[in-house]
C-alpha cells in the first residue's frame, strides 16, 4: 500500500534538490524531473488499482480531518496524478535535447514545482491547502512562461501575473468568506455544512472562488491571459500550461462546484459559458496566422468543451468531460511538441513559414497530422470515442437547451476542422519553403538548417501518437477509471462519508 | 471469421505496401496491385454467403458488427474492381510525380474504409470507416497542389459537416433506443412516432446527401473531383459517392422499412416526394451545367451530379421497378463514370491538358481512349446494348407506369442534356482536327489500357448480359420488402411490356453483318490523311479549324444566366461570414491587460448583480 503523500513529496524535495545538484553535477539538473516524474507515474498506476472502490484518505500530521489537513486520492486524483505524472515525464524526455540556452537548471526546478502543486492540487482536501498548491501551480508558470527572455515571454508573462494575481487574490477572498462563514477548511465538511447558511451567503464565496479559479482555468472571460502566455512560453512550456494547467484549474473549478457547493443551480449557466467559450476560442483560432497562438486558442475552444461537458452533470456527462480532457491533454501537448521543432527549424511562428515541412521534417509532421485529427475528433483516433460520449451525454438529457448548445459546439468543430485541415495542407501540399540567401535574392538552396527533430524527441512525440491511437481504438482502456472518477465528483455525499468517517 | 480477415488484409496491405514502398518503388506498385485483386477475389468468393460477426471491442460496451448480405456484397463487389482498377492504371499515370509511396497508402486507404462502411452492421463502424473514408480522400484530393488545395477544403468541411449531422442522428438513435446494431434499430424504430422518424430521415439525409452530391450540397463535387488525380477522380466519382448512395439505401430501407417510409408524411411534402424532387432538379440543372464546361474533368464531375439524381430518383421513388433501376444504375454508372475519367486521364497523361478547347483529333492516336470513350458515353446516354440502357429503361418505365409525369419529364430532359455534353466531350478529344502540338503524343502504355479495356467489355456484357447484374439486384429488392421482379438471362418481364436484351442485339447484330456486307461488296472507298480538309478551295490549317471552342454557343446564351450556381456562391457568402465574425470576435483579446483585468472583474460584479437582482440561483 503505497502512501499517496510520496506523490507530492518526492517531486517537491527532488525540485528544491535540483540547485544543490547543479551546484557539484552540472548535467544531472535535467535527468533529476524524469526520475521523479517517473516515480509519481509508477506511483499513480499502483494506486489507481486500489482507489476504484474507496478513496485513500491521509491525514498529514496525524490529525484527522476536519482539523488537519488531509489527502484524498480517490479515482479523480489518482487518475489525475496518473496524467500529470505520465505527460509531464514525456515533456521532460522532450526537453533535454530542446531546453539549451539559458538557465537551464532553473527551468527543470520551477518545471517540477509547477507539477508538484498540479499533483497538489488534485489530490488535496482542503480548500486552503488547494490554494497553496495552486499558488506553486500558477507562479512557477508566470516565471516559466518568461523562460526565453525575449520581448514576448516577458510582455506575455507580465499580463499572466497581473491576471492570475487577480484571480488568486478573488480566490483567497472567496476562501477567507467560506472559512468565515463555516470555521472550517476542510472541503467535506464543508460540504456537509453547506445547506446550514444561506444560499446568497453561500453564493458570494462560491462565484468569488469560480472566478479566481476560473482565470486558471481558461473559461470565457477570464482567458485572455492564455494566448499570450502559451504563444511566448517555450514549446515544452506551452505543452505542459496546455495540457496540464488549464485541466487542473478547471479540476478545481469541478470540485469546487460538485463536491463543496453541490450547486446544481449553477449548471445551465456553466454550461452556457462553456459553449460560449468554445464558440470565441474556435473563432479566434481560425483568424490566426500564428501557429502557436492558433494552437492557444484552440486550448481554449477545448476547455469550453470540456467544461459544457461537465455542466451537463449526469454520469455520462461527467464521464464524457473527463474522456475530452485527457484526449486534450494528450493531442495538444503532442501538437506543442511537435511545433516546437519545426518552429527551431523556421526560426518564425508564423503557420505560412512551414510550408512544405512535411518534406523535411515528416515523422514530426505526422506527429502533428495525428494530433490535429484527434482534436477534430476524427476516428480512429482517441478524439472521437470522447466527442462521441459528449454528445452521447448532451442528447441524453433530451432537453432542448442541451440540444441546442451541442449542435453550436458541433459547429464550433467544423471551424476547428477548417483550420487544423488548412495547416496540414500547408504541411504536406505546398511546395517547400526557400529562404533568402546572404545577398537578400530568393536563393536556390533550401535552408540547411531543416532537418528532422532529435530522436529522443521523436521517442516522446511518438509515445503520445501510440497513446492516441490505442486508446481511440480500445477506449475500453480508460472508461473504468473514467467512470469512477466521475462517479466521485457527483456523490458528493460519498465523499463527505469517506473522509469524515 | 472471413470478414475480419478481409479487412484486416485491406487496411494491412496499405500500410504494408506503404513501409515497403520505401525501399523499393517496384515492390510495392506489384503489392498495391495483388492486394486489391486478393480483395477481389476475395469478395467474389463470399458470393451468396450470409455472414455476421459481432465484436466487443470495448467501445462503450457497444457490439461492433461486420456483416454481409446480398446488398453489401453488391457494393463491396464494384468497390474493390473500381478500385483494383484505379490502381492498374495509376502504377503509370502517377509514376512521375513525388509522394507515390502516399498516394499508393491513400488509395487503398480509401478503398479499404469503403469496404469496411458496407461491411458495417452497426453504425458505430460505419461513422468510423466514413470518416477514415473521408480524411483520406481530402487527403488525396489536395495531392495535385494548387486549385487542388481549395478544392480539397470545400470537399473537407462540407464533409465534415454532414459526418456531424450522422453522428447528431446515430446519437439520437442510441439514445432512443439503446442500441446500434442496425437490424435492432430496424426493428425498434417502427414503434417511433413520425416526427422522429423524419428527424432521423433528415438528419442522415443531409450525410448521405452531402456525400452523394444531391441538390443543393452538391458544390464541393466539380471542384474536387476535377481536380483530383485521374485515377482517383475514377474512384470518387464511381464509388466514393455511392457510399452515400448505400446509406440512402440503408437508411431508407434497412432501417426505416418501405412502408414507414412511403407513409411519411402527406402527399406532396412527404419525405417520399420531396426526395425524387431533389432528385428530379438534380438530374436537370448539373446536366446542363455539365453541357457549359471546358475543363473535360469538370464536364465528366458535373455529368456525376446529374447522373446521381438518377440514382437517388430511382431509389426513392418506392416501386421494385424504380429501386432495381436505381441500384442498376449505380453500378453501371460506377463503371461508365470510372471509365470516362480513366479515359480523360489518359489523354491528360499524354497531352497535359484537359482544357476541351485547345485538345482535338486524337481519335487515330489514341485509338483504343477514343473507343472506351465512345462505349462509356454510349453507356452514359443509354444507348441499346450498353448496360446503362437497361437501368435508364427501368426508371423511365417505372415513372411512366407510376404516372409521375413530371418526373418523367425530368428524366428524360436530363437524357437530352447529357447526349449533348457527352457528344461534346467526344467531338472535343477525339474527333475532329489534330492540333499541331499534339502530332507526336503515342498511345497510352497498356497498364492504362488494360482497365478501360475491361471496363467497355463489363459494359457491353452486362448490357447484353443485365440478367447477371439484376438477380442480384432483384434479391436486394427483396430483402428490401418489395416484391419481386421477374427477372431473365437478358432482361426482365413485366405486365406492361418486356425487356429483352437478346431481341436488341440479335437485331443490332444481323442488321451490323449485313451493312458489313453491304460495305465490302459496294464500290471502294477511298482513305484520306485526317488533316485533308479544304475549305473554299484552300487548305485549311488544323488548328483554325478545329470547332470546339464556344461549343453550344447559342444553347449556352439561351440558358447560361438560368445556370448562375447560386447555392455555391451561398455557400462562399456563409464561410465569408464567418471568417469576418471571427475577426471581429478577436478583438476581444486586444492587448491591453487592463481591459483583461475588467473582463475578470465584470465577470465577477455581474454574476453578483444577477443574484442580488434577479436571484436566478
Amino acid at each position: 500500500m503505497v502512501n499517496p503523500v510520496l506523490l507530492i513529496a518526492v517531486p517537491l524535495g527532488l525540485a528544491f534538490a535540483i540547485p544543490l545538484f547543479n551546484l557539484f553535477w552540472k548535467a544531472t539538473a535535467k535527468y533529476i524531473p524524469l526520475v521523479a516524474l517517473a516515480f509519481n507515474l509508477v506511483v499513480s498506476l499502483l494506486l489507481l488499482t486500489q482507489v476504484f472502490e474507496n478513496p485513500v484518505i491521509v491525514s498529514i500530521g496525524g490529525w484527522r480531518p476536519p482539523f488537519g489537513i488531509n489527502l484524498v486520492a480517490g479515482p479523480v486524483g489518482v487518475l489525475f496524478s496518473a496524467i500529470i505524472a505520465l505527460v509531464g515525464l514525456l515533456v521532460s524526455v522532450y526537453a533535454l535535447d530542446y531546453i539549451k540556452e539559458g538557465p537551464t537548471e532553473k527551468y527543470h526546478m520551477l518545471y517540477l514545482l509547477l507539477l508538484t502543486g498540479a499533483t497538489g492540487v488534485v489530490l488535496t482536501g482542503d480548500i486552503f491547502n488547494l490554494f497553496v498548491f495552486f499558488e506553486i501551480l500558477c507562479i512557477s508558470s508566470y516565471a516559466l512562461v518568461a523562460y526565453l527572455r525575449d520581448k514576448a515571454g516577458i510582455e506575455s508573462a507580465v499580463k499572466y501575473l497581473i491576471q492570475g494575481a487577480v484571480g488568486s487574490s478573488l480566490l483567497l477572498i472567496g476562501i477567507g468568506l467560506l472559512y468565515g462563514l463555516f470555521g472550517t477548511l476542510n472541503m467535506a465538511d464543508i460540504a456537509q455544512n453547506i445547506k446550514s447558511i444561506s444560499p446568497i451567503s453561500v453564493f458570494v464565496p462560491m462565484v468569488l472562488i469560480i472566478t479566481g479559479l476560473g482565470v486558471e482555468a481558461a473559461i470565457f472571460p477570464l482567458n485572455a491571459w492564455l494566448p499570450d502566455a502559451h504563444s511566448s512560453a517555450p514549446s515544452s512550456i506551452s505543452a505542459i500550461l496546455s495540457g496540464i494547467a488549464i485541466e487542473v484549474g478547471l479540476y478545481a473549478v469541478a470540485r469546487v462546484i460538485f463536491t463543496i457547493f453541490g450547486a446544481s443551480s449553477i449548471f445551465l449557466f456553466l454550461a452556457l459559458l462553456g459553449i460560449l467559450t468554445l464558440l470565441v476560442g474556435e473563432m479566434c483560432a481560425f483568424s490566426q496566422n500564428n501557429i502557436k497562438r492558433m494552437l492557444a486558442y484552440s486550448s481554449i475552444g477545448q476547455i469550453g468543451l470540456i467544461l459544457f461537458a461537465l455542466a451537463i452533470a449526469t454520469s455520462y456527462g461527467v464521464t464524457g468531460g473527463l474522456f475530452q480532457l485527457v484526449s486534450h491533454t494528450l493531442s495538444k501537448a503532442l501538437l506543442f511538441l511537435a511545433v516546437g521543432y519545426m518552429i527551431h527549424q523556421t526560426g518564425s511562428l508564423q503557420i505560412s513559414a512551414l510550408e512544405g515541412m512535411g518534406k523535411k521534417m515528416p515523422l514530426t509532421c505526422l506527429a502533428f497530422t495525428i494530433g490535429a485529427f484527434s482534436l477534430v475528433g476524427l476516428p480512429p483516433f482517441i478524439g472521437f470515442p470522447s466527442k462521441f460520449l459528449v454528445v452521447r451525454a448532451a442528447l441524453a438529457t433530451k432537453e432542448t437547451y442541451f440540444c441546442v448548445l451541442i449542435g453550436l459546439a458541433l459547429l464550433g468543430t467544423v471551424i476547428e476542422g477548417a483550420y487544423f485541415f488548412r495547416v496540414v495542407q500547408v504541411l504536406y501540399f505546398y511546395p517547400v519553403r526557400y529562404e533568402k540567401s546572404s545577398n537578400g535574392v530568393k536563393g536556390e538552396k533550401p535552408n540547411p538548417r531543416r532537418k528532422e527533430a532529435p530522436i529522443i524527441a521523436l521517442i516522446s512525440m511518438f509515445i503520445f501518437v501510440a497513446l492516441i491511437v490505442i486508446i481511440g481504438i480500445y477506449p475500453k482502456l480508460v472508461t473504468d477509471v473514467l467512470s469512477s472518477a466521475a462517479s466521485e465528483l457527483l456523490n458528493r455525499l460519498d465523499y463527505v462519508r469517506n473522509v469524515l468517517g | 471469421m472471413s470478414l475480419q480477415i478481409l479487412l484486416t488484409v485491406a487496411f494491412g496491405g496499405a500500410l504494408v505496401t506503404y513501409l515497403l514502398g520505401k525501399t523499393s518503388a517496384k515492390v510495392r506498385n506489384f503489392l498495391a496491385v495483388a492486394i486489391s485483386l486478393v480483395l477481389v477475389v476475395f469478395v467474389a468468393y463470399l458470393y451468396g454467403k450470409p455472414l455476421e460477426k459481432t465484436f466487443y471491442l470495448g467501445f462503450f460496451g457497444l457490439g461492433l458488427v461486420l456483416r454481409l448480405n446480398m446488398f453489401s456484397w453488391f457494393f463491396a463487389i464494384t468497390i474493390a474492381v473500381v478500385g483494383t482498377l484505379s490502381i492498374i492504371f495509376s502504377l503509370s499515370y502517377i509514376r512521375a510525380r513525388e509522394k507515390t509511396d502516399f498516394y499508393f497508402l491513400m488509395m487503398l486507404l480509401v478503398n479499404a474504409a469503403m469496404l469496411g462502411i458496407v461491411l458495417a452492421g452497426d453504425l458505430v463502424s460505419f461513422y468510423i470507416f466514413w470518416e477514415i473514408m473521408s480524411w483520406s480522400a481530402f487527403l488525396l484530393i489536395s495531392y495535385n497542389r494548387g486549385p487542388a488545395l481549395a478544392a480539397g477544403m470545400k470537399y473537407i468541411i462540407m464533409s465534415v459537416i454532414g459526418s456531424l449531422c450522422f453522428l447528431v442522428g446515430m446519437l439520437s438513435l442510441y439514445v432512443s433506443f439503446d442500441t446500434l446494431n442496425i437490424s435492432q434499430i430496424a426493428s425498434a424504430i417502427t414503434s417511433a412516432s413520425s416526427g422522429y422518424i423524419l428527424f432521423i430521415l433528415t438528419s442522415f439525409g443531409i450525410a448521405f446527401g452531402i456525400k452523394n452530391a444531391v441538390l443543393p450540397f452538391h458544390t464541393w463535387l466539380p471542384d474536387a473531383h476535377s481536380e483530383a488525380p485521374a485515377p482517383f477522380s475514377a474512384v470518387l466519382s464511381g464509388v466514393l459517392i455511392k457510399m452515400g448512395t448505400y446509406g440512402f439505401l440503408l437508411i431508407l430501407y434497412v432501417i426505416v422499412g418501405l412502408k414507414l417510409f412511403l407513409g411519411l408524411g402527406s402527399s406532396i411534402f412527404s419525405f417520399h416526394s420531396v426526395l425524387c424532387l431533389l432528385g428530379a432538379i438534380t438530374i436537370l440543372i448539373p446536366t446542363f451545367i455539365a453541357m457549359l464546361q471546358t475543363d473535360a474533368k469538370r464536364l465528366l464531375a458535373w455529368s456525376t451530379v446529374g447522373q446521381a439524381g438518377y440514382i437517388i430518383l430511382g431509389i426513392a421513388f418506392g416501386t421494385n421497378l424504380a429501386l432495381a433501376g436505381g441500384i442498376f444504375h449505380f453500378f453501371n454508372h460506377s463503371l461508365f463514370k470510372a471509365l470516362l475519367f480513366l479515359a480523360v486521364g489518359a489523354v491528360e497523361f499524354r497531352t497535359q491538358t484537359r482544357d476541351l478547347d485547345s485538345l482535338g483529333g486524337l481519335a487515330k492516336k489514341m485509338p483504343v481512349v477514343f473507343i472506351a470513350t465512345l462505349v462509356g458515353i454510349c453507356a452514359l446516354i443509354g444507348v441499346p446494348l450498353t448496360s446503362g440502357f437497361v437501368s435508364k429503361w427501368l426508371i423511365y418505365k417505372s415513372l411512366i407506369l407510376e404516372g409521375s409525369p413530371f418526373l418523367a419529364f425530368f428524366a428524360l430532359v436530363g437524357t437530352w442534356g447529357t447526349i449533348l455534353y457527352s457528344y461534346k466531350l467526344i467531338h472535343n478529344v477525339f474527333l475532329g482536327q489534330l492540333p499541331e502540338k499534339y502530332k507526336d503524343i503515342q498511345k497510352s502504355p497498356f497498364s492504362m489500357q488494360l482497365p478501360m479495356i475491361v471496363l467497355s467489355l463489363a459494359i457491353l456484357v452486362f448490357g447484353i448480359l443485365p440478367g447477371i447484374p439484376l438477380k442480384v439486384i432483384n434479391a436486394i429488392g427483396i430483402s428490401f420488402g418489395f416484391e419481386s421482379l421477374n427477372v431473365t438471362l437478358w432482361g426482365i418481364a413485366s405486365e406492361t411490356g418486356t425487356l429483352n436484351t437478346i431481341n436488341i442485339f440479335s437485331t443490332v447484330l444481323v442488321a451490323a453483318v449485313l451493312l458489313w456486307l453491304l460495305f465490302r461488296l459496294g464500290a471502294k472507298s477511298v482513305s484520306i490523311p485526317q488533316e485533308d480538309s479544304y475549305a473554299a478551295g484552300a487548305h485549311t490549317p488544323a488548328d483554325k479549324y478545329h470547332y470546339t471552342v464556344e461549343f453550344y454557343n447559342p444553347l449556352h446564351r439561351m440558358i447560361k444566366p438560368f445556370l448562375r450556381d447560386v447555392i455555391d456562391e451561398f455557400y462562399y457568402w456563409i464561410a465569408a461570414s464567418v471568417r469576418s465574425l471571427a475577426s471581429s470576435v478577436k478583438r476581444i483579446y486586444s492587448g491591453d491587460v487592463g481591459y483583461y483585468v475588467m473582463y475578470i472583474v465584470l465577470f465577477l460584479s455581474l454574476l453578483i448583480f444577477a443574484q442580488m437582482k434577479w436571484k436566478l440561483w
